[in-house]
């Protein structure tokens, strides 16, 4: 199992690796002349050039390269060109709201998907199987940041029990929790449709599996059949998915905490855009692959442990 | 084909999806033609106008009729999903029939490719493009399209894989066909329905996807009218004019809605076997 991990974290590092090539060539080379991003094409000679000298944007590409994984290494990212303050402290300050954002969706998804997946697959091709399964073909059609939106008409226009958007921030613990509720609805909405899939058909398989039919034969209860010898089971499948799912909720994380006005990292990638600040969005992107490549590792944790058969191939 | 229909004639799902999916393309195609008003005719006096007999779905904030620009604003959407998933599919086939046909690094290469954009989440791609290249419809194509090239590249080279090993393929190298005519006479044909089906699916991803870039200001910019844009000007008079947050929001879903049964529903009808990739 060790080797299996450690095979995995390999991997892991390789495509950080590359991923650094591909947003620094996209940030830095693919514009030609980063400055002239970060400014606009008016912007005077002088102010180019200090710009250039302040960025490092005037040496060359492998020392900029060089330079930038040397201050992800030792977490010193450099200054925002629009805050003015260190990417690090603003990254770090935005994590406070998006990871417990994400972490409210994720545990209120698993705690949804996993029961409706289960009810699905053991009414098997009778109505509430389709009521689910219809449930889930709307879960996924609908897009998040609408649902959000509808949440915030019904639940802060209409009848005011949640804000319509904003952070209070966690000096006041239950404001904040209160404002993340309809946030952390919205985008858990999409990751219940598929994780309740996955569940269903990971259950289907198993409860065709012998030993379901031996613990029936028995005369085992079906409460215990379905959630003992099948979920168990089925639960392997499902954690890879539930992984995969939470790299999205962070992605996801940048159209919501724009739709309820949330001080998360997902609002400051937005208007790292739209100030054109090269440095806070290459080190996001980054955070962001960092924090997919490590839930995906997680996962083959979680695998390995759930699923102990030994595993000749990774 | 008549087995075909006779099968979609039961097939509730699939004919739901297909009439929304007409209805999409209908809408767009009537609005080439026609709209009830123009859609950028500014009219400060009837601006925020609740539903009624003469703006049946009310007016937004610069007093533009809802109704019309929803229905350019499939246009948009059609025109986005449909070129970004046209780029996808034409590389991505053709990279993963490569991959199949050849093996070895080739094989290898792309399926480390493939990881490397998966683990980057799409909105992100899309993000670093528009951020770097400057915010259009064109760059949100763009950004669309290159998720979808991994993700036809692995089901295609999933898909021919399996074809390579049959006996009429076996049969056709024997007869000294190269792989460039096995691949083309042979195995896309084979794996057309599944490359249907995940093209109609993956048309409902980039319909969320555009949806999604444009209202965050990433993807077609005004005056031309895009669903995702309508939904973010909605959210700023949503407290005067609620419905305007309705509606964008309804066409989105039941186009999105539509492609989704009309895939699921062409994946029972044309193989019910197939797995597909579902990521976005």
């Amino acid at each position: 199992m060790i080797e299996f991990l450690s095979r995995r974290l390999a991997a892991a590092l390789v495509t950080l690796a590359l991923a650094t090539v591909v947003v620094f060539a996209v940030v830095e080379v693919l514009p030609g002349d980063p400055a002239l991003v970060m400014l606009g094409t008016d912007a005077r000679p002088d102010t180019l050039a200090a710009i250039r000298a302040k960025y490092g944007f005037d040496q060359p590409l492998l020392t900029r390269y060089l330079q930038w994984i040397g201050g992800l290494l030792t977490f010193n990212l450099g200054n925002s060109h629009a805050y003015g303050t260190s990417v690090a402290k603003l990254i770090s300050d935005r994590l406070v709201v998006t990871l417990p954002l994400g972490a409210m969706a994720l545990s209120w998804a698993t705690l949804v998907a996993i029961p409706l997946g289960v009810f699905a697959a053991w009414k098997h091709r009778r109505p509430g199987d389709w009521g689910v399964m219809g449930f889930t073909q709307i879960g996924i059609s609908v897009p998040n940041f609408w649902f959000g939106i509808v949440l915030v008409l019904a639940f802060a226009v209409t009848w005011q029990w949640f804000p319509a958007g904003g952070f209070p921030g966690w000096q006041e613990p239950l404001k904040s929790v209160h404002a993340l509720i309809l946030p952390a609805l919205s985008l858990s909405l999409g990751e219940i449709a598929i994780l309740t899939r996955v569940t269903r058909s990971a259950m289907l398989d198993t409860l065709r599996e012998d030993y379901v039919r031996t613990a029936r034969a028995k005369g085992a209860p079906e409460r215990v059949v379905l959630f003992r010898h099948a979920l168990r089971n089925a639960l392997i499948p499902v954690t890879t998915v539930a992984g995969l799912i939470a790299g999205f909720l962070v992605a996801g994380a940048v159209i919501i905490e724009s739709v309820f006005r949330l001080p998360g990292v997902g609002q400051l990638v937005y208007d790292s855009i739209n100030n054109r600040d090269l440095v806070v969005i290459k080190n996001v992107v980054i955070l962001f692959t960092i924090l997919v490549l490590t839930v995906n590792l997680l996962v083959d944790l979680a695998y390995a442990l759930l699923d102990p058969r030994p595993r000749v191939r990774a | 084909m008549n087995t075909f229909l006779a099968r979609a004639s039961r097939h509730v799902g699939f004919q739901v999806g297909a009439v929304l999916l007409l209805l999409f393309v209908g809408t767009a195609l009537v609005s080439l033609l026609w709209t009830p008003h123009p859609i950028d005719a500014l009219n400060m006096r009837t601006k925020l106008m609740p539903s009624s007999a003469v703006y049946l779905l009310g007016t937004d904030h610069l007093g533009r009729d809802v109704l019309s620009r929803i229905m350019v604003g499939a246009q948009t959407s059609i025109t986005v999903g449909l070129i970004a998933v046209a780029i996808g599919l034409t590389i991505g086939v053709a990279l993963g029939a490569w991959a199949a046909a050849r093996g070895g690094w080739v094989d290898e290469a792309l399926s480390r490719t493939s990881d490397l954009i998966f683990a980057f989440p799409a909105v992100l791609i899309a993000i670093l493009i528009t951020s770097v290249l400057g915010a259009s419809a064109q760059n949100a194509i763009l950004a669309i399209a290159i998720f979808n090239i991994p993700v036809f590249a692995r089901v295609t080279r999933g898909a021919a894989l399996s074809m390579w090993s049959r006996d009429f393929i076996r049969a056709a190298t024997a007869m000294g066909q190269g792989p460039v005519g096995i691949t083309l006479r042979h195995v896309l044909p084979n794996i057309a329905s599944v490359l249907i089906v995940q093209a109609t699916i993956q048309f409902a991803v980039a319909i969320l996807a555009e949806a999604g870039l444009s209202y965050l200001g990433l993807g077609a910019q005004p005056p031309v009218p895009s669903w995702g844009r309508m939904l973010r000007d909605a959210q700023t008079y949503i407290f005067q004019a609620p419905e305007l947050a309705v509606w964008p929001g309804l066409a989105i879903a039941l186009a999105v809605l539509g492609l989704n049964m009309l895939g699921d529903g062409l994946r029972d009808l044309l193989d019910p076997r197939l797995r597909l990739l579902r990521v976005g």
